[in-house]
């Protein structure tokens, strides 16, 4: 695994400014739309669209890393996995030697996948578009409890500092000599000498970072908890989760309608 | 005398599952606008008797617990945390542990206790400015906490308790593990919270600094109060290095003078008197 | 009076569960999690050891912390790495569930607890982990080397489900086993004073005095 911490830096683009409740509401409605609609071309339709929309973010690149690096190794398994082995497959597309092909597997994959893409393409652009202050702020206003937005701030900002100790533990067992190479035994036998400090360190800092919470307030009930980060609601904002809602609606309607025969 | 702002009666604690009292009944009090400090060796009680003052005993932590702490005529037993934290600050050693861990700037961090308290907006940004300037962190508000130094950091702590706006200020070793300049800092800072009219309630390992700023002093050894006075007595008594705490080097100097004969002055605890009193001994 | 302090209603438990003091080790644990995680690719383990965080905040403040700190770590997974883990947090929630339900039934004071409560994490493992990859993923998420092994299965047995379950289930007995190993010696080594701070079940107060 990379280095962990939270990645968001400031652009100043127009998704930037949206407001996190307009961007959830976007991974919710287009990625459930997709996933009830009865084919994957509207799936296909909004994922060209969010490249446009990673683009105005000036995340594009990163993006297509992203979206690549998860779809073409997920459809070649699933071509293989769904396309070959599925047992909805009555329709014989192709063969190769010992594998056949089944259209309804491979319908199934393309459903599967595009859908995914979806929901991550969605969840990607929020994610790096919004400032996680900013977005705990902002659901905090909608009624999450302050609590479970600290739990989240907290272990963004508490999991990067633990690694930065855990890196130094790893130095300075180096420095001392202390074997990290070797046999998997060997390896798994340095594990616990490298964590352990670490944890140990940690639960009695948790102790007094309790004692911090509760003498700034954590414990108070009952009080709607306000935030020094501004969260704001543009008309832009008011028109896209209009749009955003009216869409899923349509979805529904089309797919109940083609469930029945109708269109 | 004046008023008093802090009132501790027969108070006694003992953490959950240790055989010893970590506080064996101790009674004092502080007036309002008083430096009082705090001496001791390591597990005397210091830290113990401070969690008490704020009420993170008992409300935080677990133990056997008899006796009164009164903080402004308010019981701590019988309020919260957070409503004494209107009343009364703890900053401790470790600056790290003195954060939220939820704030991506040193202002949203100030701001953090004031969210919780659901305090408006303007109001906040208004309190940040304010404390962040009397912090001299406002230079850096809008860094992230974790990138600054220990010093900063500590500076970060203070002002996030101070900017709950209590009256009373206790302070649990709060620079032992910051350098000479940092330390220095957060204690002028500190000096000039007291001149304003804030009470301070110091822990401090540093026995020049604490001789020199203390209205009074009071020692703890094994969970007991050994004494409470004002620092000129407390450090000519000579017995009072048998508590394992140290005592200012002016007053080793003046001691081993007075004892060689070079003079006959009383001893003297800060650095100016010290200086003529050699230069007398110098001369005669 | 005496009946009330016995036995406490869940609702009460679990509010006694979330207090300050375990709330602040929640993030704490999620990073444990990961660090033990990215410790294995460090060593170059072929190893994830990525909930001993979890088992740890089990046994300290019980199954619904638990299986927080397991949502968290995927939430938290999801946010800085690859939202392909989000769907997994089922997985972590129930496997903090088990985990915490057993420990609270005194399992993990012996060795042949600790043994059942491992083989009972892995089969909740495996079972949720299977389910999700098959319903989300369809058979793969083509982000682990078990997919590669999935495929030669499917090869091999031409059987989705079975396939799926038997690779997922040998990786995971050998990792659960290790992690529930290394957790095991971390709650040993935690001093008595701290624990009996997370205590739930307050009313151990012997009078000596």
């Amino acid at each position: 695994m990379a280095k962990i911490s939270n990645s968001f830096v400031p652009k100043d683009t127009i998704i930037e400014e949206l407001n996190p409740m307009t961007k959830i509401l976007a991974v919710f409605s287009l990625g459930l739309g997709t996933l009830i609609f009865p084919n994957s071309w509207l799936g296909l339709i909004i994922i060209i669209g969010l490249f446009f929309v990673a683009y105005l973010a000036k995340t594009l690149k990163d993006f297509t890393k992203i979206m690549f690096g998860f779809g073409i190794p997920i459809t070649v398994m699933l071509m293989f996995i769904q396309g070959c082995y599925s047992p909805k497959n009555v329709t014989i597309i192709a063969e190769f030697g010992f594998l056949q092909v089944g259209l309804e597997g491979v319908l199934y994959a393309f459903k599967i996948i595009s859908t995914l893409l979806v929901f991550l393409g969605t969840f990607y652009i929020m994610n790096k578009t919004t400032y996680t202050g900013k977005l705990v702020a902002a659901l905090t206003n909608s009624g999450l409890p302050p609590k479970a937005g600290y739990l989240v701030l907290a272990s963004l900002n508490v999991v990067p500092q633990m690694q930065r100790r855990m890196e130094v533990i790893q130095e300075a067992q180096g420095a001392r000599g202390v074997e990290i190479g070797g046999g998997i035994i060997a390896r798994i036998k340095a594990y616990i000498p490298l964590l352990g400090p670490v944890v140990m360190s940690a639960l009695t800092d948790a102790q007094e970072r309790g004692m911090t919470l509760e003498t700034r307030g954590f414990g108070i009930t009952g009080v709607k908890q306000t935030s020094y980060v501004e969260v704001t609601q543009s008309n832009l904002d008011r028109i896209l989760k209009a749009i955003l809602i009216l869409f899923f609606i349509i979805v529904v309607i089309l797919t109940v309608l083609m469930k029945l025969n109708i269109i | 005398m004046g008023k008093v702002v802090l009132e501790v009666k027969d108070f006694s604690f003992r953490y959950r599952q240790t055989k010893q009292k970590a506080i064996k009944n101790i009674s004092f009090q502080v007036e309002e606008g008083s430096f009082f400090c705090i001496i001791g060796a390591n597990g005397s009680g210091k830290s113990t008797l401070c969690n008490a003052l704020v009420g993170l005993i008992p409300h935080y932590f677990v133990g056997k617990m008899s006796g009164e702490v009164f903080v402004n005529g308010m019981k701590v037993e019988d309020s919260t945390i957070a409503d004494l934290s209107a009343k009364i600050g703890l900053v401790f050693q470790n600056p790290f542990n003195q954060l939220s861990y939820t704030a991506g700037t040193v202002a949203e961090e100030l701001a953090y206790g004031l969210g919780n308290r659901g305090v408006s907006h303007e109001e906040m940004v208004k309190k940040v400015e304010y404390v962040a300037k009397l912090m001299r962190i406002d230079h850096v508000i809008h860094k992230n906490p974790l990138e600054l130094s220990g010093g900063q950091i500590q500076r970060v702590a203070l002002g996030s308790t101070f900017i709950m706006e209590p009256r009373v200020l206790v302070l649990d070793e709060c620079t032992t593990q910051l350098d000479p300049l940092g330390s220095e800092e957060i204690f002028d800072i500190v000096k000039s919270l007291n001149q304003k009219g804030i009470t301070v309630i110091m822990v401090d390992h540093e026995m020049e600094r604490v001789a020199r700023c203390a209205d009074k002093i009071m020692v703890l050894d094994g969970g007991e109060i050994v004494a409470i006075d004002i620092p000129e007595r407390i450090f000519e008594t000579p017995d009072i290095v048998k508590h394992r705490i140290g005592v200012p080097d002016y007053v080793k100097i003046c001691q081993s003078l007075r004892e060689k004969g070079y003079t006959k002055r009383e001893i003297e605890i800060a650095e100016e008197p010290t200086i003529e009193l050699v230069k007398e001994a110098l001369k005669g | 009076m005496t009946q009330k302090k016995k036995k406490m209603t869940f609702m009460e438990g679990l509010k006694a569960q979330f207090s300050t003091k375990s709330l602040v080790l929640i993030p704490i644990a999620v990073g444990i999690n990961l660090i033990g995680g990215t410790l294995c690719s460090t060593l170059k383990l072929p190893l994830f050891l990525d909930m001993i965080g979890t088992i740890v905040i089990a046994c300290l403040s019980g199954p619904w912390v638990a299986a927080l700190c397991g949502l968290l770590t995927n939430i938290f997974l999801a946010l800085v790495a690859n939202p392909v883990y989000l769907p997994y947090s089922v997985v972590s929630i129930l496997c903090g569930l088990v985990t915490g339900y057993m420990v609270k039934a005194g399992l993990f004071k012996k060795v042949w607890g600790a043994i059942l409560t491992w083989l009972a994490c892995t089969l909740t493992n495996v079972a949720s982990a299977s389910t999700i990859t098959i319903l989300v993923y369809g058979g793969a998420t083509g982000t682990t080397g078990s997919s590669v092994l999935t495929a030669t299965l499917i090869a091999a047995t031409k059987d989705i489900v079975t396939s799926v379950l038997s690779s997922s289930m040998i990786e995971n007995l050998i990792d659960k086993g290790i992690a529930f190993f290394i957790a095991f010696i971390i709650v040993k080594k935690i001093p008595k004073r701290f624990l009996s701070q997370y205590a739930v079940d307050a009313e151990d107060e012997e009078d000596d005095d």
